[in-house]
């Protein structure tokens, strides 16, 4: 089979794809159990209800495993998502055009990747904790302005085209903004693929001291990378807002470990140097399609979060000892 | 004759795609001190590896007190009276010296750790005999590198060990240093403790060693008593004027299948053309530090451990802070960071070849253009296409031992790393090349190569400042060797005329010059 002509030359690619085909034999699964309990689950509503999740994770994913590589978290996207939705509906209903507070919000998300970058590089802070400082902040300001608002969310008086954005269709099946984020997502594989910020990613991620010696410019490099990773959790924001119609400071609650386990489950390695760009898509759809499949069984939600962690360690244990195998050590 | 305490025989090894080692078999006498030489790759970590539990071999017997020995890893073959003193020294730096000892040593009871009293004393009385003036309440951290050596080795013979394996145990100590170790290693004999002594420094095989193992391409070439060489190598000695000894000569044909006789070869200096100065250069460690190097010139800074070599490489370099100017071709720099000397055309070959010079996780195709991706991008856009040929060149120029150019550099023996480290630096295509330490740690054949290498630099119109703690080194190649000692200074020498070795040493160990 593939794996076969896989076994080759080089271990790392190897490696990669063997987990990369674990992964996607593991989604099969999913998807085929699922269908198998609910016949419903193949419906056209019920793919983009799912898929609609799992591009927001790919979106975000696609400049976070670059932010990942270099050996950087950014656990603030979840609540910068949440932010810049309810900020994106907040600037519409208050007479800013629809346009021009997409671009703000898209700004707002860049602004907070900015502040994490340099919280990471100029004042030395764990990027764990300069992101965790920020998910407050965020999270903080989103409950501020729709309270100011005058409730928990912002729903009523948004104008009309505000929902242009999550609702249009093209060709009358496709989502506009699904296209849209497949060309964003496309632009990022490439700038992971082909371009030097790439390779000064993985190189600050696999040894930082040597990339400072090599003279690679790491702390530009860094806050570069937050700054993208922001920007796309912004404009993540305005597309969820937007499609759901309103801008509430929840929607993103636990957002950044769908992104991180997606990163995970495809082969990026948490202590950087190591990643995968397909696997991370794969990841996301294995993320996607576990939460839809309880879902649809009518699992209680706060059951369905206890079975999601239980699934993905076990899948993270899973593939590691497949792989093992496959190495032979 | 003593008799046979490790039988190994055909030993072999094998990777996927590697014959690491091939139908090893040698004895390892009770009590005696067993060296084991070849070149970097020859089969020396595998087979450590090996005795240690830490891999499986593929083929073959060892049998270790007279009984078959199949540890299951490293922890089991050290209960088995295997110790290892590896490279990187396995001490907590944040401890004191008894803290340290009683570490893994603990009895549990109860869930808590308790000190087993008999076993630490046993402990602190060998300490003691090794070497009295470790004091038990002294933090680790102000250890130097052998006394932290020396606690090591305690905590392995007061834990019963029969055999202790010492890998590379010089390389990052001084000469004085070695010469205590050496003493240790002569009372661990008369305690009928077996040493398995790893070293690239052929010198010290003949002080210290009893036996000698050749691998070369993972194949045992020879093993032999030290007794029935004609005679004594001494690899500190000498550059162009002595030839090395007969027992010298026959040591390395056995290593590389050839002989090596390497000798000073001037350059062709232009000493019109001043490519980096440094003038009254100080800091934390440097003292008034002020010197030029010219176009076409090997400069060669020779001091021992802490005399400065490396911290003038890292004011240069833009890694430590400094006073005091650094003019490179004439003109004022201003290098604040390694990204601004590689502006200026200064690279560096760092000290520390893993953690400071390679992605180790990464393939050497992706480690060699890190310091100028411009050789294989354009506008921020690279060609894998441009940087496989890149790799593929350095792999023929500078001969890298490796299956293909997507190896990952972690894989590789430490001589073709150092060589991954010299292909990236000469990639940023500098005028000027920093080297520190180019060769710790390698055979012969590869230091002859990386040599060759740095006069070919030289030829081409390059600078290069190499900084070395090996006379032999900066004597077989450097023009000018300016010596140093406790941040400054001391002397200049002309290479080529004859260099008073003794005179050398009193100057860089401060006794007078």
């Amino acid at each position: 089979m593939h794996t076969e002509a896989g076994v080759v030359r080089e271990a790392k690619t190897h490696k990669v794809n063997a987990q990369i085909l674990i992964l996607v034999g593991v989604l099969l699964v999913i998807m085929i159990t699922s269908t198998i309990l609910k016949p419903r689950f193949l419906s056209y509503t019920n793919f983009m209800n799912v898929l609609t999740q799992i591009s927001m994770i790919v979106l975000v994913g696609s400049a976070g495993t670059l932010l990942m590589v270099s050996g950087n978290f950014d656990l603030s996207v979840g609540m910068v998502l949440s932010l810049t939705g309810v900020m994106h509906a907040f600037m519409s209903k208050n007479g800013v055009p629809t346009n021009a507070s997409i671009v703000l919000a898209v700004l707002i998300g860049a602004t907070f990747g900015l502040m994490n970058g340099l919280m990471v590089v100029k004042l030395k802070i764990p990027s764990v904790i300069a992101s965790l400082g920020s998910m407050y902040i965020a999270r903080g300001f989103a409950f501020i302005v729709a309270w100011v608002d005058g409730g928990a969310n912002v729903v009523t008086g948004l104008p009309l085209n505000f929902e242009f954005f999550g609702r249009a269709m093209v060709g009358g099946a496709v989502p506009l903004y699904i296209l849209i984020f497949i060309a964003i997502i496309l632009v990022c594989y490439f700038v992971f693929s082909q371009t030097n910020l790439s390779k000064c990613a993985f190189a600050i991620g696999s040894n930082r001291r040597a990339a400072v010696l090599s003279g690679i410019r790491v702390e530009k490099t860094i806050v570069m990378l937050y700054l993208f990773v922001g920007s796309l959790a912004g404009l993540a924001g305005v597309a969820v807002a937007s499609r759901v119609g309103s801008g509430a400071p929840n929607v993103g609650t636990g957002f950044e470990f769908d992104v991180i386990v997606a990163m995970v489950l495809g082969g990026t390695s948490i202590y950087g140097g190591e990643a995968s760009f397909l696997g991370m898509i794969v990841g996301a759809l294995i993320v996607g399609f576990v939460g839809n499949m309880l879902n649809l069984q009518d699992v209680q939600f706060f059951y369905q979060i206890v079975v999601k962690g239980l699934i993905l360690i076990a899948a993270v244990l899973f593939t590691r000892k497949i792989q093992e195998r496959l190495l032979g050590r | 004759m003593q008799e046979k305490l490790l039988e190994i025989r055909d030993i072999s090894k094998y990777y996927p795609g590697v014959t690491a080692l091939k139908g090893v078999s040698f004895d390892i006498r009770r009590g005696s001190v067993h060296c084991i030489v070849g070149e970097n790759g020859a089969g020396k970590s595998t087979l450590i590896k090996i005795l240690t539990g830490a891999e499986r071999r593929s083929e073959g017997t060892i049998r270790f007190n007279g009984r078959e020995f199949n540890p299951h890893g490293t922890r089991d073959a050290m209960r088995s009276g295997m110790s290892v003193l590896f490279q990187e020294l396995n001490v907590v730096n944040q401890l004191t010296v008894q803290d340290n000892l009683s570490l893994g040593k603990e009895k549990r009871k109860l869930g808590f750790f308790k000190r087993d009293p008999e076993l630490i004393g046993n402990i602190y009385e060998v300490l003691r005999s090794l070497d009295p003036s470790i004091s038990l309440t002294q933090m680790v951290e102000d250890l130097s590198v052998a006394q932290k050596q020396v606690i090591e080795i305690a905590k392995a013979i007061a834990s019963d060990s029969n055999v202790i394996i010492m890998d590379e145990p010089t390389a990052a100590i001084s000469d004085e240093e070695v010469n205590r170790l050496f003493q240790i290693i002569r009372k661990l004999k008369t305690r009928d403790v077996t040493v398995v002594y790893i070293s690239h420094r052929l010198s010290e095989i003949f002080e210290i060693g009893d036996y000698v193992t050749v691998l070369r391409d993972g194949r045992m070439i020879d093993t032999k008593a030290i007794a029935d060489f004609a005679g004594y190598c001494k690899d500190d000695a000498p550059s162009a004027s002595s030839s090395m000894d007969a027992a010298c000569d026959e040591l390395i044909r056995m290593m590389l299948g050839k002989v090596v006789a390497e000798r000073y070869i001037p350059s062709d200096v232009d000493r019109g053309a001043k490519v980096l100065e440094l003038r009254s250069v100080s800091n934390g460690k440097l003292k008034d530090v002020s010197f030029a190097l010219y176009k076409g010139e090997i400069l060669g800074f020779y001091g021992l451990v802490g005399s400065g070599k490396t911290e003038i490489a890292k004011a240069i370099y833009g890694i430590d802070g400094r006073e005091g100017e650094v003019l490179v071709g004439g003109k004022l720099a201003a290098i604040a960071n390694p990204a601004d000397a590689i502006g200026e055309g200064i690279a560096m070959v760092p000290e520390e070849r893993r953690s400071e010079g390679l992605f180790t996780n990464l393939t050497i195709r992706e480690n060699i253009p890190m310091m100028n991706l411009r050789t294989i991008s354009k506008n921020g856009v690279f060609s894998r296409k441009r940087e496989r040929l890149l790799a593929r060149r350095y792999i023929e120029k500078v001969r890298i031992v490796a299956r293909d150019e997507d190896q990952r550099v972690s894989e590789l023996s430490g001589g073709n790393q150092q060589k991954v480290v010299l292909s990236k630096c000469l990639n940023a295509e500098s005028d000027i090349i920093l080297m520190d330490e180019p060769t710790r740690g390698i055979d012969v054949g590869a230091k002859e190569e990386i040599h060759n290498l740095i006069r070919e630099l030289a030829k081409n119109g390059k600078s290069v400042i190499v900084f070395t703690s090996e006379l032999p080194e900066v004597l077989n190649l450097c023009d000018r060797i300016i010596l140093l000692y406790d941040g400054k200074i001391m002397r200049t020498l002309e290479n080529g005329r004859n260099i008073d070795h003794g005179s050398v040493m009193r100057v860089v160990t401060g006794a007078g010059v």
